[in-house]
């Protein structure tokens, strides 16, 4: 019985370590990227900035910077406050995965094109 | 001393002669061709009721454009752009990117297998699938295969409402977009040209992001602030062949004006300013026969953004913590990646000049190297006899790149994907990989060897102000010529004796001067 247990213990542990770090995250990236783009295309739209294009690329800060952002909801450097402020948790958990999975740091690290 | 005094009188000369007024000849010529310059649309495409569907993929656009322009797809298919080829009959080498041309940036496509390169291919999948039109005539800054891959990927949750709608949203603003179709914008031909090497100004020196929207100081006729000229103004097309491209055959065979030939392409300064673009009375004039206007008119390039001068891939590799980094020099662009090696960026870089006959000499990955010295890779052709060749100027990338120690050839790493050299940073199965798709031999055994690879100058032409003063040219010491053979050059280059019998004259000259003053103060004493 106590070996089961621990051969079920080690399974799981194993398990995790298998998992993606996108997984660990439960937002959806692309999603995050459709998200993050409107965002900024309604800014536009409403004359606040002159580019549709997002002030910051998922490249401009590494993971960890990235998660602290999100975190602690430092959401100002971002500009377009009123958009951001209308994005639900799940809305942000989708964008955070997107920035956090083509991080500086990450294994694609991505521009906003 | 006299060549000092030989520039001033020069330097005088052309200043009378370039500010009295704005009536150049090669001016009001190509202010008459430019009369005409705005384009009118007669055609909203987004009206069409094939191009108001909700798109899945890629090819049905194709199909969708075609359907109208039934010729493009045979039309266009025979072009460099599609087919990156350029074969030569002469040395029977397949030049182009497509083919057996090698450089010394990421140094080949591996004949087009290594899908980062077809990033800029104007077909969904290489060329084997369908044009992607929208990609050159859309003035819409879209992803167009991430766009429909996103499209593919929310379609396929079909039980997701959020996803679907995201499909849908994606699907409008390809819709929406379709009312900005028409004649390609810088912005269009930028969008692989300006990134060249894979990045933002890596390749050409002159070409880059600034000239999306430049002033008129960074360049005089794309300038935002002047005429505005899009790309295709002097890149003349006919049937999807886009003039200016240059391998072994030149850009142009032949420098004529507009005044000579009406139909002939604009490819060249002379084609709207003429062989004698200056006043009448101007020495520049006597000068076009053997410097292009370039040479002068382009004082320096990567004026606002930097340009990448050199590249050793042979200290790509090194692991910091056992990963692989990237570190960050001037002008904040990486210096070092371990994927990549080491870099060098420079910013407002003064080119070299070289004579040209419009051809450049390239390798390929079929030829031999001596490796004993540094290998031109490319290298402009001409000479100052050969009644054609100008004095022309070019940027020189450096570079360090594996070549076969065996069989003296350049080797050609695969370097995308996950059996890449940027995934898996081993060089040999790199260069195996890369080299097998290529269809080339490799020994097995490699080193690597300095090469060098020019690009004409011809974008970022100056305002009249700002071009390149005599004296920086006909000047003993740093001028611009230093090196080049073939032309003598008052004021850089000497000849003792002429020299010699210059001074003696001034001496002579001078000695009557004072003989004779001397003589008339003496008679004029003796009258008093």
């Amino acid at each position: 019985m106590g070996k089961k247990v621990w051969v079920s213990c080690l399974a799981v542990l194993l398990g995790f370590c298998f998992i993606s770090t996108d997984s660990v995250f439960a937002g959806n990236k692309r999603k995050g990227k459709i998200i993050y783009k409107k965002v900024y295309k309604a800014c536009q739209a409403r004359g606040k900035v002159q580019d549709k294009r997002p002030v910051l690329s998922p490249d401009s800060k590494t993971q960890a910077q990235w998660k602290i952002v999100f975190d602690q909801k430092k959401f100002e450097q971002f500009g377009c406050k009123e958009e951001w402020d209308q994005l639900t948790d799940k809305q942000l958990e989708h964008v955070f995965t997107y920035l956090h999975a083509y991080a500086a740091d990450s294994p694609a690290p991505a521009k906003c094109k | 001393m006299n060549s000092f005094y030989l520039v001033t009188a020069m330097s005088l000369l052309l200043i009378s002669t370039t500010n009295a007024g704005d009536t150049a000849p090669g001016r009001t010529m190509a202010r008459q061709v430019l009369k005409t310059q705005k384009t009118w649309i007669t055609h909203d495409h987004s009206k069409h009721k094939i191009l108001q569907q909700d798109f899945k993929n890629g090819s049905e656009l194709t199909d969708a454009c075609i359907s109208c322009h039934n010729n493009i797809d045979a039309q266009f298919r025979k072009t460099i752009h599609w087919t990156w080829l350029a074969p030569d009959p002469e040395t029977k080498r397949i030049y182009g990117k497509g083919g057996d041309s090698f450089n010394n940036f990421c140094i080949s496509t591996n004949k087009m297998k290594d899908q980062s390169c077809l990033d800029c291919h104007a077909g969904w999948k290489g060329i084997e699938d369908g044009i992607n039109c929208l990609v050159c005539h859309i003035q819409e800054d879209i992803n167009w295969k991430e766009s429909f891959s996103d499209i593919q990927a929310f379609l396929a949750e079909k039980d997701d409402p959020e996803s679907l709608e995201m499909a849908a949203d994606i699907q409008q603003e390809i819709r929406d977009a379709f009312s900005h179709i028409g004649q390609p914008a810088r912005s269009n031909c930028g969008g692989c040209h300006f990134y060249g090497g894979g990045g933002d100004g890596v390749k050409h020196g002159d070409l880059d992001t600034s000239l999306i929207k430049p002033t008129k100081t960074l360049d005089v006729h794309m300038g935002v602030d002047g005429k505005n000229f899009l790309c295709v103004r002097c890149h003349t097309t006919k049937a999807h062949h886009i003039d200016g491209r240059l391998y072994t055959v030149p850009a142009s065979l032949n420098r004529k004006s507009l005044i000579e030939d009406d139909l002939t392409s604009k490819i060249t300064c002379e084609s709207c300013h003429s062989s004698t673009p200056h006043k009448s009375n101007s020495k520049a004039n006597a000068h076009t026969d053997k410097v292009a206007c370039q040479s002068c008119h382009i004082p320096t390039y990567a004026r606002v953004n930097p340009t990448k001068m050199k590249w050793d891939w042979s200290k790509a590799g090194k692991k910091k913590d056992g990963k692989a980094y990237k570190t960050k020099g001037a002008f904040g662009k990486y210096d070092y990646m371990s994927i990549k090696g080491k870099m060098k960026w420079e910013k407002n870089v003064q080119p070299q000049y070289f004579w040209f006959n419009g051809s450049i000499k390239s390798l390929t990955g079929k030829d031999m190297i001596d490796v004993s010295q540094t290998v031109k890779l490319s290298h402009p052709e001409g000479s100052p006899d050969d009644g054609y060749s100008r004095i022309f100027p070019f940027k020189v990338h450096r570079s360090l790149q594996p070549y076969d120690k065996i069989n003296k050839t350049l080797l050609a790493p695969l370097l995308s994907g996950k059996e890449g050299y940027w995934e898996t940073l081993d060089w040999p199965s790199a260069l195996e990989k890369g080299m097998e798709f290529s269809k080339l031999p490799f020994s097995g055994k490699f080193d690597f060897v300095e090469t060098t690879y020019v690009f004409p100058i011809t974008h970022m032409v100056a305002p009249k102000e700002n071009v390149v003063s005599c004296s920086e040219c006909h000047t003993r010491k740093n001028s611009r010529m230093d090196g080049l053979a073939g032309v003598y050059m008052p004021g850089r280059d000497t000849i003792r004796l002429i020299d010699l019998a210059g001074w003696a004259i001034i001496f002579a000259s001078l000695a009557g001067v004072l003989l004779h003053g001397f003589g008339r103060i003496v008679a004029g004493r003796r009258k008093g």
